[in-house]
């Protein structure tokens, strides 16, 4: 829910409630006020009839008329004096009508008559109509009013906010740009500007801070590792070694070689998810397979692998050397984790890459698959492969899933999302 | 031929220049940005293998200077850094070639031996090794005078051998020689033995000694004798 929305409906709420108690108060205190008013009235004619009785010893006569009406009874004793209100039928209206009535008793000579004095009480009613309409008018009026200042003065007020949350959404640390000051005299704002400076210079810095670790460790972990690969290229060059030298030499460059590729490969996924690949140029990923494939054609035909392609232009915006990548890890997993004589096969077009291919005859866990280091323990590769891909879509925003069926192992890559 | 290496870590350099002047190469080595600069304003060298991260200075800047007074020194830059960004600056400078760390010695070798030939001789050199006689530029091989039918791959393992005669060089070498990083598993060696076959079976059919010869578990060696 928008802060304005939830703003204007407090507003509502409030607004409603106290215009409600005030119209219901009014309304308590006017039709009071009014009754009291009848009240006098009646109690002037109750004052004139007891006059007119004193002075002409006997009884006025009854009145009908259709504001005030007298009636008198007979009656043989004395009724407490008392006012009423209740309702009779109207002729003129047809309807029943509210009156105020005065009943008290008159003494003439020695008989008594209750005498009833009644007055029609209906002003009191349009009053209350009125108080009502003239309270929903106002309510109304004010709600429009309320609405339209709300929308104006908050849209208003928390213009700096929408400056800083819109510098936030845009904020990458790759491209690291100078904040524009919102320039507020308000002082949460300005306090959150503060905040968000102070938080961005910091987060920059970090960022600085590791990618220059990124390098410095590629660097330092190279060379340690070329003077051991050196040292023993030059080893083998003795003609003296023995069989089991020669085999503990070999397990070495074995060793060394793939702590070379995790290097690599860990310092490429720092380097992906920190995206330090700026530069994306449109690239055919359908040249790029048919080249990788090329490349790869003794590992495939050492496998005895039947590579089927289906193949239409698919241009996308990558960094060439993901992309390149992209392609070979596919592959290269394709292959690597295939069974002799099995199948490949790679179809792709502008939205879509998939490759599937033969391989072991259980699904992998769809859920680690793309895991770090979650790797076949027949698998001579260091467990990134995947994880590179997987990271290299992230960054270009495709999807990318893992599906088995009969057998078969699935890549799919959805391109335009 | 004159070899200059530039190169921070003293057991690295110790390593190239063995295995340099063992190939009859005169090395000088710089173990800092200010010796290589005295280096390379005394003597002119046939190739500069220059590591670009040097302790107090870049490597690039010694690139520039060779550049700016218009040398012919073929230079090889060694980086840690193997990235494209890199080798793309190193190359626009006037570097003939990029070398990520870490590198066979074999494949240093043939690097150099590469530059010597494309600065120093034009890249019309043959490089002579008995019978046969390897044309660089026109990639063709002659066993006397009978030319060799050969797969690039072939080409490329054979000039790889001859350029580091007399060297052992391991499987490892060989793959990431004829495939870079793709090829790295271990049961990718068989590729190798085939390939090695097919070149021993094309140079004898043409008259050629078999100068191929196998290290057990290590990988073969091309021998005069």
């Amino acid at each position: 829910m928008k802060l304005e929305a939830k703003y204007q409906r407090a507003t509502f709420v409030a607004v409603l409630f106290v215009l409600l108690l005030t119209a219901t108060s009014y309304y308590i205190l006017i039709y009071n006020a009014l009754i009291n008013q009848l009240d006098e009235s009646l109690k002037v004619e109750e004052q004139e009839i007891t006059n007119f009785v004193n002075v002409n010893k006997y009884l006025p006569e009854e009145s009908h008329f259709s504001d005030q009406q007298i009636d008198f009874d007979s009656t043989d004793k004395i009724v407490s004096r008392k006012f009423i209100s209740s309702k009779i039928y109207s002729k003129e209206e047809k309807e029943l009508e509210l009156i105020r009535q005065l009943i008290f008793t008159v003494k003439v000579k020695d008989a008594y008559y209750i005498a009833t004095v009644s007055k029609p009480q209906s002003e009191t009613e349009d009053l209350l109509i009125l108080i009502l309409l003239n309270t929903a008018g106002v309510i109304l009026f004010l709600f429009v009013v309320l609405f339209i200042a709300n929308r104006i003065f908050i849209k208003k007020l928390w213009q700096p906010f929408y400056i800083m949350l819109h510098q936030m959404k845009e904020f990458n640390l790759a491209r690291p740009g100078k904040l524009a000051m919102v320039g507020t005299k308000i002082e949460e704002f300005t306090a959150l500007e503060e905040a968000w400076t102070n938080l961005t210079k910091k987060i920059n810095k970090d960022y600085e801070t590791l990618k220059s670790f990124v390098d410095n460790a590629s660097h330092e972990m190279q060379t340690p590792l070329a003077i051991v690969n050196s040292k023993l290229d030059l080893l083998i060059q003795d003609s003296h070694l023995t069989k089991d030298n020669v085999l503990h030499l070999q397990s070495m460059y074995d060793a060394i070689n793939k702590l070379t590729r995790l290097n690599q490969s860990l310092l490429l996924l720092a380097k992906i998810e920190y995206d330090q690949f700026p530069g994306k140029q449109e690239v055919d990923l359908n040249e790029l397979i048919k080249q990788r494939l090329i490349g790869l054609e003794e590992l495939i035909q050492g496998r005895k692998l039947q590579v089927t392609t289906n193949l239409s232009a698919m241009k996308v915006l990558m960094h060439p050397q993901l992309a390149d990548m992209l392609v070979s890890n596919l592959l290269i997993n394709a292959i690597r984790h295939n069974i002799p004589g099995g199948n490949i096969y790679i179809e792709g077009n502008e939205e879509h890459f998939s490759i599937q291919n033969t391989g072991e005859a259980n699904e992998l866990n769809r859920h680690t698959v793309f895991n770090r280091f979650q790797k076949h323990s027949q698998s001579d590769g260091v467990g990134l492969g995947l994880a590179i891909v997987k990271q290299i879509c992230e960054t270009h925003h495709f999807l990318v899933i893992y599906a088995f069926n009969n057998g078969i192992h699935h890549f799919e890559l959805t391109l335009k999302t | 031929m004159k070899i200059l290496i530039v190169e921070d870590e003293p057991e690295l350099s110790k390593s190239i220049e063995a295995y340099l002047k063992s190939e009859h190469y005169i090395c000088e080595v710089a173990k800092d940005y200010a010796a290589a600069l005295n280096k390379v304003d005394a003597h002119e060298y046939d190739c500069i293998l220059l590591d670009i991260a040097l302790p107090d200075g870049n490597g690039l800047s010694i690139l520039k200077e060779i550049k700016s007074n218009r040398r012919t020194d073929g230079i090889i830059i060694i980086s840690a850094r193997n990235s494209i960004d890199d080798r793309i600056n190193g190359l626009n400078l006037g570097a003939d070639d990029y070398l990520p760390k870490p590198f066979h010695l074999s494949e240093m070798s043939a690097r150099v031996s590469a530059v010597i030939r494309r600065r120093k001789l034009g890249g019309n050199s043959l490089i002579l090794f008995n019978e046969l006689s390897i044309d660089t530029k026109a990639k063709e091989i002659f066993v006397h005078t009978t030319r060799l039918e050969l797969t690039k791959k072939e080409f490329q393992l054979l000039l790889y051998f001859v350029v580091n005669k007399g060297k052992v060089i391991s499987k490892n070498a060989i793959a990431q020689h004829l495939w870079g990083d793709d090829m790295s598993s271990a049961d990718n060696f068989d590729f190798i033995y085939t390939h090695i076959k097919n070149l021993r079976k094309k140079l004898q059919d043409a008259g050629s000694g078999d100068y191929l010869k196998a290290i057990y578990g290590m990988g073969y060696k091309l021998t005069a004798t």
